[in-house]
């Protein structure tokens, strides 16, 4: 609001953020928790240890591209508010390759048949001799295959990355270079243009592939617009946190309540927007009562009811109510407690896509040519259609008669019906080594860009 | 004050930042600001004026809530007790079908209810005709108001004399 101010705080701010020996510590401690949590679990459950893998990599290295989408949008939009901050954005885009690569390790796992994840990836899937033979997946393995998954991944996080680096090199040359006709500005805008309509389309069929394939027989249209709008949020509540810890540290005083008031509309806003989402798809799926999609319901809500209504309590309930009003989104305390739920919640939301239909593929794994679980729920979901008149909750008392298709491998197991310590250990490695990867990055360049265009509207951004 | 009974002095502004110097010195000197009238609306005014934030989201907040209740309870009395149907093969009281309806609800009482609200207190309406100070307000002028009723001349000259020192376009004296 004072415009002063703001001049006063760019002036007295430190230019380069410098992590420090005791983060360094902290941080890899952390990341030492996380790969002895995974050793563990690996010789536990190599499918629990699969499955938080998947999890977890696949969060953080969404959250990376969003932070390239939404810098691309922002700057395509002619945004300027976030210009004071936008280097943490894109630290955290530079991580696309590392995600590219813990995405190796799940495709070496595919090949190797070390895990299974997915279960289209089963020998003799499509073959109708074979006692794998699933028609339904059958008809699927022109886009659900192992050449597919590896090249579209490689591919794809390939060309991100691309844009990311371009992006990050043009921004860096602004600060040395630029000049007052911002022609890297106009570079940078055209690298933008191309990336977002990419990443918008390629962001989908990696999401299809990654996480939504688990359940191989079930899907739905709306699911990319789901898991993204899941990352952005949980991207938002990471940069917010960072801020806020940085600015304890007495970095970016040019960061005030304004961008952080921001950030936490954009929070708020992208909860409910996921919240329209979550609800959608059950809705329609509900409606349309077909039992090849309510069994993804089905299996969800009565045997993961935790799982289920904790995900929606975390990020919908608990974010709207807090983020309401107007003070809240303007006090670190606040606004910094909500993003920790957020956080988690979303990387909950992942743990609820991934580990139900990750579960049943390894039990079918397991018993060979036992794949008449899903048959069996399939057919329990037919029975519920038929069974007009009855309650769709009734369903699941069908399936239960119908065989015993929901119950097994649905019973209570940690790390699966729950996160469970080894989990929410892995959760934090992950996290310190995706941390660990931002400070570092961050560290070598300016904390706040220098030619930017719109960094005098940033400084003086008033909402 | 009744309508066409207020004696105001204003001066006029060209520039929003001259206009908050002078809103900033007045407040120093401890005058009586009536009101200010800008064209737009100006980042930083309300704090300086000492305005307390508008209450106006938190009768949001009532008219929202008032909509999500009924249109919920109104759906579940028709669909359980006035005229119940079956749909699709859904029990009467079907949440999920109920959720976009009260949704709707829920943001049409919140967005008519803080209009209405809105006219009122600012007196405006439909046949409701306003006095205004000066037309050029609302396009390109800064208006600092001070209300005069009952000051002597002297006072008069010394509000007069302030905003010359202000850098001031305009001094006019209106009675609304």
């Amino acid at each position: 609001m004072n415009t002063d101010h703001a001049t006063i705080d760019h002036a007295e701010d430190i230019k380069h953020f410098v992590f420090e020996g005791k983060q360094k510590t902290t941080l890899l401690a952390f990341i030492v928790l996380g790969i002895l949590c995974m050793v563990g679990t690996f010789f536990i459950d190599s499918n629990r240890f699969w499955t938080n893998y998947l999890h977890n990599a696949v969060f953080f290295l969404g959250m990376s591209f969003v932070a390239t989408f939404v810098l691309s949008a922002f700057m395509l939009a002619y945004a300027g508010w976030h210009v004071v901050m936008k280097r943490v954005w894109e630290a955290f885009m530079l991580f696309l390759p590392v995600g590219l690569i813990m995405m190796l390790l799940v495709i070496v796992g595919l090949w190797m048949h070390g895990h299974h994840l997915y279960h289209w990836s089963m020998d003799g899937i499509a073959d109708p001799t074979s006692p794998n033979y699933d028609k339904i997946l059958a008809g699927k393995v022109p886009f659900l295959n192992k050449y597919w998954y590896t090249f579209g991944t490689l591919i794809i996080v390939g060309i991100w990355t691309f844009f990311a680096y371009r992006l990050r090199s043009l921004s860096l040359r602004e600060d040395e270079e630029g000049t007052t006709d911002y022609a890297l500005h106009q570079q940078m805008k055209k690298v933008a243009a191309i990336f977002l309509p990419i990443g918008a389309f390629t962001s989908a069929a990696l999401v299809w592939q990654w996480v939504m394939s688990i359940d191989g027989h079930w899907y739905s249209t709306l699911y990319a617009w789901y898991a993204t709008a899941s990352w952005f949020v949980a991207m938002l509540a990471l940069t917010i946190l960072i801020l806020i810890y940085l600015k304890s540290k007495g970095y970016y005083k040019a960061v005030t309540a304004e961008h952080l008031h921001d950030l936490g509309k954009y929070m708020f806003a992208f909860s409910v927007f996921w919240t329209y989402l979550w609800f959608s798809q059950f809705m329609l799926i509900w409606y349309g009562n077909n039992g090849e999609e309510t069994v993804y319901y089905n299996l969800r809500r009565h045997e993961y009811t935790i799982l289920y209504f904790g995900n929606l309590v975390l990020n919908f309930v608990l974010p709207f109510l807090i983020l309401m009003r107007n003070d809240t989104k303007r006090k670190y305390g606040t606004l910094g407690f909500t993003a920790v739920i957020v956080f988690f919640g979303h990387w909950w939301d992942y743990f609820y896509l991934i580990k139900p239909g990750a579960r049943l593929n390894a039990l079918h794994a397991h018993h060979g040519a036992g794949h008449g679980h899903e048959d069996a729920a399939h057919g329990a979901g037919e029975a519920a259609h038929g069974a007009a008149g009855h309650a769709a909750e009734h369903g699941a008392d069908l399936a239960h008669a119908a065989g015993h298709a929901v119950q097994e491998g649905t019973e209570f197991a940690m790390g699966f019906t729950i996160p469970g310590f080894l989990e929410i250990g892995t959760f934090l490695g992950f996290l310190a080594f995706f941390l660990y990867f931002v400070f570092n990055r961050m560290e070598k360049a300016a904390l706040m860009p220098k030619n930017d265009p719109y960094l005098a509207e940033s400084l003086h951004h008033h909402v | 004050m009744k309508k066409g009974h207020t004696e105001v002095l204003y001066g006029l502004y060209n520039d929003e930042e001259i206009l908050l110097d002078a809103v900033r010195q007045a407040k120093k000197e401890h005058l009586d600001i009536m009101d200010v009238f800008t064209p737009f609306p100006i980042h930083g005014l309300d704090p300086i004026l000492g305005l307390a934030e508008s209450r106006l989201h938190q009768a949001g907040f009532v008219y929202g809530a008032t909509g999500t209740c009924t249109a919920f309870l109104f759906m579940t009395w028709v669909f359980t007790r006035d005229w119940p149907i079956i749909f699709g093969g859904k029990p009467y009281w079907s949440v999920p079908a109920f959720i976009p309806i009260t949704f709707e609800l829920t943001v049409l009482f919140a967005a008519i209810g803080m209009v209405v609200s809105f006219y009122i207190i600012c007196g405006l309406g439909p046949g409701v005709t306003n006095e205004v100070l000066d037309d050029r307000i609302t396009d390109d002028k800064f208006c600092l108001a001070f209300q005069t009723n009952g000051y002597s001349e002297d006072q008069i000259d010394k509000l007069k004399s302030f905003l010359t020192s202000t850098g001031v376009e305009e001094i006019g004296a209106k009675v609304i």
